[in-house]
């Protein structure tokens, strides 16, 4: 970490031109991935990243720039050059930081470094032959573990100045199961804000035997069939629909510039009644949890959803200033190579009223997607895809059979006003999120659902 | 902080602890993007970084490390979080640090005329770029327009006396535009790159990216069904890519690709053949050598719809028997070695693309997809695509298709392309194709 008086060196260079606000970034952060096929391991990788990012704000625009080399001399270049971007001259301000004690949301129990990797790989080998001997069916298992322990210094041209220490832990199954020249898999990957503490909470092996049911289901059923119909999105990772479909709408990297479909929509209504929804980066050691965001601010639990009523965005200090609201503790960034925006932290559906069971007796024919895979939407139209990765068929109000290779496609704001039920039992499940300041560590979620009608995509034309 | 001298000093150190042959590799990068938003500039990014990643050979197996930290402690952390992992390695394979090919071509990537162009010229072009954009229609509602350029060399140097080098810039611009008419919203995107400034068409880039959003607006879902269609060239590359880890031997040797075995038999149509060439120098994925510093060639993947070869790098190679290609790969500079393709490309046939539409007759053009990453399997083959383009009767568009999915699997339907055109493209970067006709896709829409 950098030094004040250096720090303070470099923010007056940042603000040599016509800068208006400076901020500096530093980052060093300890990874180790070990990846294992075959229940061996066959690649174990780890090291330090470090760097430093200098952001200037002038008005609504802004200029950043990153190095790693971080000599006193090459940081106030950097600065100096970053600032020459900008019109204008200095107003001269002065500096005093103040040192802000950081909000402890996610208490750290075992650091990785301190986990004989034996250990993490005993956690892998153990994972890896549960699925495998789930069933026969089963030809591959891939076990990928990482963790990392980032180091982040904050500071800025208002005094602040915050560090922070993220640990976080994943580890990720893909089971393959293989019949003739087809093959099906099942994932799963818990993770979580939390040292090597983590596997004492959760037990690897119901992960694993999920990720080798889903393969195993999948590899006996037949092809999706494709049309308007209803769709019941089960809890958990189901909640990538509304973290595509709606989140991304919801940041203000496209609020702010009216591309979004929910612009200047606050107070007004965009999903059906019944419909809540919040992003929270304070539930302690989640996944997509912060104690600050990249730009120092405390996290919050942001309602975005109320009754079906827009109330809220995702909000960075730069586009902040260019809606007037207040930033909101979204402020993300992958790393020092990346200016930080708004992103989401944990995103979810809030609890209905029904039951799953209720749900699924009250819907004559349609999907129930229990698994869902990844998707992408695009911000400027609202259209969004997604895979279903365990799909059932729904008849007279019963689980039909399995079905594969179907992709939920529509648009965000039309399927919010039609989900029509929604279940008592939130969870949530963790994804990367990739977006224009990187790839995020995030939590989706929201309890069971049915939207009354999505377009289903599938090999199969009829019923 | 110089890259030889710390390298020795790393090399001295591991020695001390035993390594035996031991290498690093050195990625350095240089980049420049500058952004406008209704005329101002609304980021501006300067940027370099170097990262080194250092591996070793330690009681017989191979440990990763890597840094962007140069100072002495970092020396005793490599050293020592390789050596950890080299413990933990028990896959079996052999891995080898690499004495050296006999010879390597020369390439030519770089040129210092462009790291010369500065950034009011940037500026100028992204100004243009953007002014073209507003002035081709009148329903241009946003654009985001940026400009950007970078450069980065490669370094290997190992302790069986290897180094070698290879520098390459490159500069792109791009634009994304939103078309409003009424509440009909539509968008479009597009880029060029180059490594000569004055090839960059700015006027050209909007005109097309303009046209093709404002050709969406009105668009509507068709009948769930079954359609010929051509996939236009980008999308065909797209397919592509995402499929494109079939052809890697290390995904064969895992049980992850169909490909597996299948060398000598006949995978495609016969009008199919794919090249990979890391030797072409107006794309960036060419280099003199792979990631383990063996000699790139030039070859067929697919020869007429026959697989010739999959890709390999030192290791797979050794574990098939057979000589590497030259395509070991390191997605980061801190990444394991695995393998990937340089360029690869389908190769042209002889059908314009107005041609393959009016071949087609009736059907759909489809020139996009969306959610490669999720829905498609690159495992199985199997894809159900979010996609939109055109409708196409009596070899003419009639009306703009959008909502739909396009399902099938991409070994099926590249058995299925009945017409190649001559139009090829590498959409994104390093991976390119021409626009193909194929039989019959399954469609769902309303």
């Amino acid at each position: 970490m950098l030094s004040i008086p250096l720090l303070d060196d470099i923010i007056a260079a940042a603000l040599s031109t016509g800068g208006d606000f400076a901020e500096v970034f530093v980052e060093d952060r300890f990874s180790t991935a070990l990846n294992m096929v075959g229940g061996k391991i066959d690649s174990a990788v780890s090291g330090r990243e470090y760097g430093v990012g200098v952001r200037i704000f002038q008005g609504n625009n802004y200029v950043y720039a990153y190095s790693n080399d971080y000599s006193r001399d090459n940081l106030i270049k950097v600065a100096k050059e970053a600032a020459a971007a900008l019109p204008g001259v200095s107003s001269g301000m002065t500096l005093s930081f103040m040192k802000h004690a950081t909000p402890k949301v996610n208490v750290i129990g075992i650091l990785p470094h301190e986990v004989d990797k034996q250990r993490k790989v005993a956690l892998m080998a153990r994972a890896y032959f549960v699925a495998k001997d789930y069933d026969p069916i089963i030809s591959q298992v891939t076990v990928r573990y990482l963790d990392e322990d980032q180091h982040v210094q904050i500071a800025n041209s208002t005094g602040l100045l915050v560090e922070d220490r993220r640990v976080r832990t994943r580890t990720a199954i893909t089971a393959i199961a293989s019949k003739g020249p087809e093959k099906q898999s099942g994932f799963y990957g818990p993770g979580a804000h939390m040292g090597f503490e983590f596997y004492d909470k959760i037990n690897i092996d119901d992960y694993a035997r999920e990720a080798a049911r889903i393969a195993t289901t999948m590899i006996h059923a037949d092809y999706s069939p494709s049309g308007r119909i209803p769709v019941i999105i089960d809890n958990e990772f189901g909640g990538v629909i509304f973290h595509e479909a709606c989140g991304h709408s919801l940041e203000a990297t496209s609020v702010a510039k009216k591309t979004s479909v929910f612009a200047d929509k606050v107070g007004e209504k965009i999903a059906a009644d019944i419909v809540s929804a919040v992003d929270d980066g304070t539930i302690p050691n989640a996944w997509g949890s912060l104690n600050v965001d990249d730009e120092g601010h405390a996290t919050q639990r942001n309602l975005l959803i109320e009754n079906g009523i827009l109330r809220g965005y995702m909000i960075d200090q730069l586009n902040g200033r260019r809606m007037g609201m207040p930033a909101t503790g979204n402020s993300r960034r992958q790393s020092y190579k990346f200016a930080p925006t708004s992103r989401m932290t944990n995103t979810f559906i809030l609890p209905g009223r029904h039951t799953r069971d209720e749900i699924i007796a009250n819907t004559e024919y349609g999907l129930f997607a229990r698994y869902m895979g990844g998707g992408s939407v695009n911000p400027a139209t609202g259209d969004f895809n997604f895979a279903v990765n365990e799909g059932y068929l729904v008849r007279n109000g019963k689980i039909d059979k399995p079905v594969r290779g179907a992709t939920l496609i529509g648009r965000g704001s039309e399927v919010l006003l039609k989900i029509d039920m929604i279940a008592d039992n939130l969870s949530c499940g963790q994804g990367m999120c990739g977006s224009v300041s990187g790839s995020l560590p995030a939590d989706v979620g929201q309890p069971t659902l049915r939207v009354s009608e999505i377009t289903v995509g599938g090999r199969k034309g009829d019923k | 902080m110089d890259i030889r001298s710390f390298t020795e000093r790393l090399f001295a150190k591991g020695r001390e602890h035993d390594f035996q042959d031991m290498e690093v590799y050195v990625a350095s990068r240089n980049q420049f993007r500058v952004g406008l938003f209704k005329t101002e500039i609304d980021n501006y990014t300067l940027a370099e970084s170097r990262g080194l990643s250092f591996r070793g050979i330690i009681n017989g197996g191979m440990g990763y490390s890597f840094t962007e930290n140069f100072d002495d402690d970092s020396i005793d952390i490599l050293i020592r979080d390789a050596a950890e992992n080299a413990r933990v390695i028990d896959s079996g394979d052999e891995e080898e640090i690499f004495a050296g090919s006999p010879q390597y071509v020369e390439l030519d990537s770089y040129s210092v005329e462009l790291d010369k162009v500065g950034a009011a010229e940037k500026i100028a072009w992204s100004r243009t770029l953007e002014q073209a954009v507003y002035s081709v229609d009148s329903r241009v509602f946003t654009a985001q327009v940026s400009m950007g350029n970078g450069s980065g060399e490669t370094v290997i140097i190992n302790t069986k006396g290897l180094t070698l080098s290879h520098k390459g810039n490159f500069a792109q611009g791009f634009v994304s535009v939103v078309v409003k008419e009424g509440e009909d919203t539509k968008s479009a995107y597009g880029f060029v790159a180059d490594r000569d400034f004055s090839k960059l068409n700015a006027e050209k880039l909007a005109q097309k990216t303009v046209e093709e959003a404002v050709s969406l607006l009105g668009a509507e879902p068709v009948e769930s069904g079954t359609y010929t269609v051509v996939l236009r060239n980008d999308v065909a590359a797209s397919f592509l890519a995402t499929f494109a880890s079939s052809f890697s031997a290390e995904a064969a040797q895992k049980g992850m690709s169909l490909l597996k075995g299948r060398v000598g038999e006949m995978i495609m149509s016969p009008n199919i053949t794919i090249t990979d060439d890391p030797h072409m120098l107006e794309r960036p994925g060419s280099a003199p050598f792979d990631a383990e510093g063996v000699a790139t060639k030039a070859k067929n993947v697919v020869d007429g719809g026959n697989l010739t070869t999959l890709l390999h790098n030192l290791k797979t190679a050794k574990k098939d028997g057979v000589l590497p290609t030259g395509n070991a790969y390191k997605v980061a500079y801190n990444a394991p070695v695995g393998v990937a393709p340089s360029n690869l490309y389908i190769n042209i046939g002889d059908k314009s693309y107005d041609e393959l539409v009016q071949e087609m007759v009736s059907g759909l053009v489809i020139i996009s997809v969306q959610g490669t990453h999720s829905g498609a399997n690159p495992v199985s083959g199997d894809f159900s695509l979010s996609a939109y383009g055109y409708v196409i009767d009596n070899g003419q568009v009639v009306r703009p298709v959008n909502q739909i999915t396009i399902a099938g699997n991409f070994f099926t339907m590249l058995s299925d392309v009945t017409a190649v055109g001559n139009d090829v493209d590498f959409g994104t970067g390093t991976i390119g194709s021409p626009s193909l006709l194929i039989g019959s896709l399954a469609v769902a829409g309303k």
